[in-house]
């Protein structure tokens, strides 16, 4: 009996125990619990926050075609059209097959007075990007073990003369696929200037002189980073150095802020 | 010359002495030419040099002499010209002139001059007389120290005081008194604080006649800017520095370039006052409503089409006016624009295209959209509204809502809740290969491929066909090999061993095959066994050349 009060005791003892600790190591929110809560920031008006929980989800790698949607919509609202096309042309890329992203792609497009040269000056990323939407990088890898594998089924069984057949119109499709995202990848990255009148400058320095400004929403060749400067060209062919917080990469996904 | 003269002396009848300046008032770096003459019977071979304050000589004289008979009495006269050059700013003199003629002696007084800095004195028009002595020497050698001709640039503006986002056209003009054969901007000019559209100048620009500071100048509009003011305060324009070409003017020129800038200019921009609702559009406007189907049925679209037409910086307004039509969805608009830059400013239309899908049966109506702009004239920010526009709607019973396939993904009304999305689709998110890896992929099957060839599999199979066997061009050469048994006179082990090899080389190995193709070469086979090995015992050359027709048919049939 006495041994049995005991165990009630320690049962209640380590769900006190649990009841106090437990909060205190909660999971952390997921990503999906902290996208809901961004929106909700957006709804309210809180575009900045709301911004703030997107980037951050951002870096730390769940991105996808909805974030930067929403993302593109907090930031239209506040009045930055540059990063609004920014984020939706960086949700393109994610998922190319998104037609909602298209049409708003072009109806900010339209409103910021750029012509379609201005927002695709690298032929290739658009090459890139339909290998991306039809997914010829697998589509090429997979035609490419077919044509092995049935290369290696004839060394073994060599009465099965069809798998020649196999093996040569599976290598020169998968070849010929494979075209495709190879030579997407070849393209310069590029980058959205974010800031309206952010200035080109003449180095990659804090004493640099400004040679003249980049329109807010272009999309310019990144051709050079270094530290907090990249090296660009505008539309107009002139060449110089922004800061890297001006001009954001449609390549890669945005660092965590530090 | 005559026109300019400061004062005539007459001592007698006949015997006149002058003395004359080309001008009362020039320039530090102009020149003055001074010429004494003396009219009379008797001319002396020299004139004295009168006495030269502020003045010194830089060229001269030149004599001229001059004889006319008019009524059987002779009249002469003979000029002494110099160059003068001024030396500094303030007034100088040319001091009174005496000369003896015969007993008496005649004087031409001092002729008071003024110099002011730079060069103020107009270029002689080039003159063309038939009377050698009229030419005046030291023209042309006024012409040759000129170094540089004469031209300068300027920046005019339209005006001086606007407001912000207020249209300003700058033109740049070439003043020149002499050809020009080329220009171009050698520092173009920054408009820090303004939006500059860019004008399309004449390709041949028409000069026209002006006078600055009292001399006369050519005047070409080189460049035409029109400014639009971003902020407010007083903006300078800084001084563009432009390159001049200048033909060669004569056979000992060689022309050359010159560079002139214009001064900066400095206008005052005032601010447009806050105002709730106000476009940014500063100019004068005028909005319009209409939809192209006001009468429609429960399902269809009607394009509504807000249109904003007028002068001013209509190229800054893009954010669309606010559409909320009770019963129907609105989607985003799209923007069409029909500007055009001209001298008085940007002039055009630009028009938002709503697609509005009626939720409802009845009579919709779209409510009054307004306009607000700033008008310079009347100095306040003026509101064009437009009328109300009603839409109705046919079909289904009134107040019935109409299936609207709207996707939670596609843009939601503007002004209205943002269209964000529910879901992060985290899992919709494609892993893509690399363009490095997809590469690498495709070098590795090359490889791979490479090395299983390697192995002599599969390039004896022949694409395609039930059998798959070797290829044309081996079956050929088999043929071709067959053929010569018998033809050549080579001995039956010989000929044996050559069809043997021949169909080793067309079917490869057959084991563990029982099919038909199979039983077939392998009878062919024991058959050229049998006449190889058997004994020299008479003429086997029929017997070879049976064997090999055997072959032939077997190679063609199931090779």
């Amino acid at each position: 009996m006495r041994l049995v009060a005991r165990r009630c005791r320690v049962a209640l003892a380590a769900a006190a125990f649990l009841a106090i600790v437990a909060p205190a190591h909660a999971a952390p929110p997921s990503p999906q619990a902290r996208f809901r809560q961004a929106g909700e920031l957006a709804r309210s008006g809180d575009y900045p926050k709301a911004i703030a929980l997107y980037e951050e989800l951002a870096a730390s790698g769940y991105e996808s075609a909805s974030l930067y949607w929403n993302w593109a919509q907090a930031a239209t609202a506040r009045g930055a059209q540059g990063e609004a096309l920014w984020a939706l042309l960086r949700a393109r890329e994610i998922d190319p097959s998104d037609r909602a992203v298209q049409r708003e792609i072009e109806r900010l497009r339209e409103g910021a007075n750029l012509d379609r040269a201005e927002i695709s000056p690298e032929p290739l990323a658009a090459v890139a990007r339909t290998a991306r939407r039809f997914r010829l990088d697998l589509v090429a890898v997979l035609l490419l073990l077919v044509s092995v594998g049935a290369h290696a089924a004839l060394k073994w069984q060599r009465s099965a003369t069809r798998l020649a057949s196999v093996a040569w119109v599976t290598l020169v499709l998968g070849l010929l696929a494979a075209v495709v995202p190879v030579a997407g990848s070849i393209g310069r990255p590029t980058g959205t200037v974010v800031r309206r009148g952010a200035p080109l400058l003449d180095a990659a320095s804090p004493t640099a002189e400004t040679s003249g400004t980049l329109r807010e929403g272009e999309v310019v060749p990144i051709l050079e980073v270094s530290g907090n400067y990249v090296r660009v060209e505008d539309s107009s062919g002139a060449r110089g150095w922004a800061l890297a917080s001006d001009v954001r990469s449609l390549v890669t996904a945005p660092r965590r802020a530090s | 010359m005559a026109a300019l003269a400061g004062f005539a002396g007459r001592a007698a009848a006949d015997d006149v002495v002058r003395s004359e300046v080309d001008a009362r008032k020039v320039g530090l770096h102009d020149q003055v030419q001074l010429t004494i003459t003396v009219e009379g019977s008797h001319l002396p071979n020299q004139a004295p040099m009168p006495a030269l304050t502020n003045l010194q000589v830089v060229g001269g004289p030149a004599v001229s002499t001059q004889m006319s008979f008019v009524n059987g009495h002779m009249s002469q006269s003979r000029s002494w010209t110099y160059a003068l050059e001024p030396q500094a700013v303030g007034r100088a003199e040319v001091g009174p002139v005496t000369v003896k003629l015969g007993s008496t002696e005649t004087s031409a007084p001092a002729i008071p001059i003024e110099v002011v800095a730079g060069s103020v004195k107009p270029q002689p028009a080039p003159q063309r007389s038939n009377d050698i002595f009229d030419e005046d020497p030291f023209s042309r050698l006024g012409r040759q120290r000129q170094a540089e001709p004469r031209l300068f640039v300027e920046a005019k503006p339209s005006r001086t005081r606007l407001y912000v986002g207020e249209p300003l056209l700058l033109t740049y003009y070439l003043y020149t008194q002499t050809g020009v054969s080329g220009l171009q901007l050698a520092q173009a000019p920054q408009f820090q604080g303004f939006w500059a559209e860019d004008l399309n100048s004449p390709e041949r620009p028409t000069g026209e006649a002006i006078t600055v500071d009292g001399v006369t100048y050519r005047r070409f509009p080189v460049m035409m800017k029109l400014l639009f003011p971003t902020r407010a305060g007083r903006l300078t324009i800084p001084a563009a520095t432009l390159s001049i070409g200048i033909p060669r003017q004569s056979f000992f020129d060689v022309g050359g370039v010159v560079q002139r800038s214009t001064k900066p200019v400095t206008v005052e921009v005032r601010p447009i006052p806050e105002e709730p609702g106000f476009s940014g559009a500063v100019g004068h406007f005028r909005a319009d409503a209409s939809v192209d189907r006001p009468n429609l049925s429960l399902g269809d679209a009607a394009t509504l089409r807000f249109k904003v037409e007028g002068s001013g910086n209509l190229k800054w307004v893009d954010r669309a006016p606010e559409v909320n039509v009770q019963g129907a969805k609105v989607y985003p608009p799209q923007v069409k624009s029909d500007l055009r830059a001209s001298s008085a400013g940007i002039s055009g239309s630009r028009t938002w295209e709503f697609v509005i899908v009626p939720q409802t049966s009845g009579t919709i109506e779209i409510p009054s959209l307004a306009f607000s702009y700033f008008d310079p004239s009347k100095e306040r920010v003026v509101r064009s509204e437009t009328p109300p526009v009603p839409l109705r709607v046919a079909g289904g019973a009134p107040g019935a809502a109409a299936p609207v396939p709207m996707t939670a993904t596609a843009p939601a009304l503007r002004g209205g809740p943002l269209p964000l999305r529910a879901d992060l689709e985290l899992g919709s998110r494609s892993f893509p290969f690399s363009g490095k890896a997809v590469a690498v992929a495709a070098g590795l099957a090359l490889v791979l491929h490479g090395l299983l060839w390697g192995s002599g599999r599969l390039g004896q199979l022949r694409l395609g066909g039930p059998r798959g066997a070797a290829a044309p061009r081996s079956t050929r050469s088999a043929l071709r090999d067959l053929e010569r048994i018998g033809r050549d006179g080579m001995s039956k082990e010989k000929a044996a061993g050559l069809i043997e090899k021949t169909i080793h080389g067309v079917f490869g190995s057959l084991d563990g095959q029982e099919d038909e193709r199979a039983r077939a070469v392998r009878d062919l086979l024991d058959e050229v066994h049998s006449v190889r090995y058997a004994p020299q015992l008479g003429d086997y050359s029929e017997k070879l050349r049976e064997l090999a027709a055997h072959a032939v048919e077997v190679v063609r049939r199931w090779a």
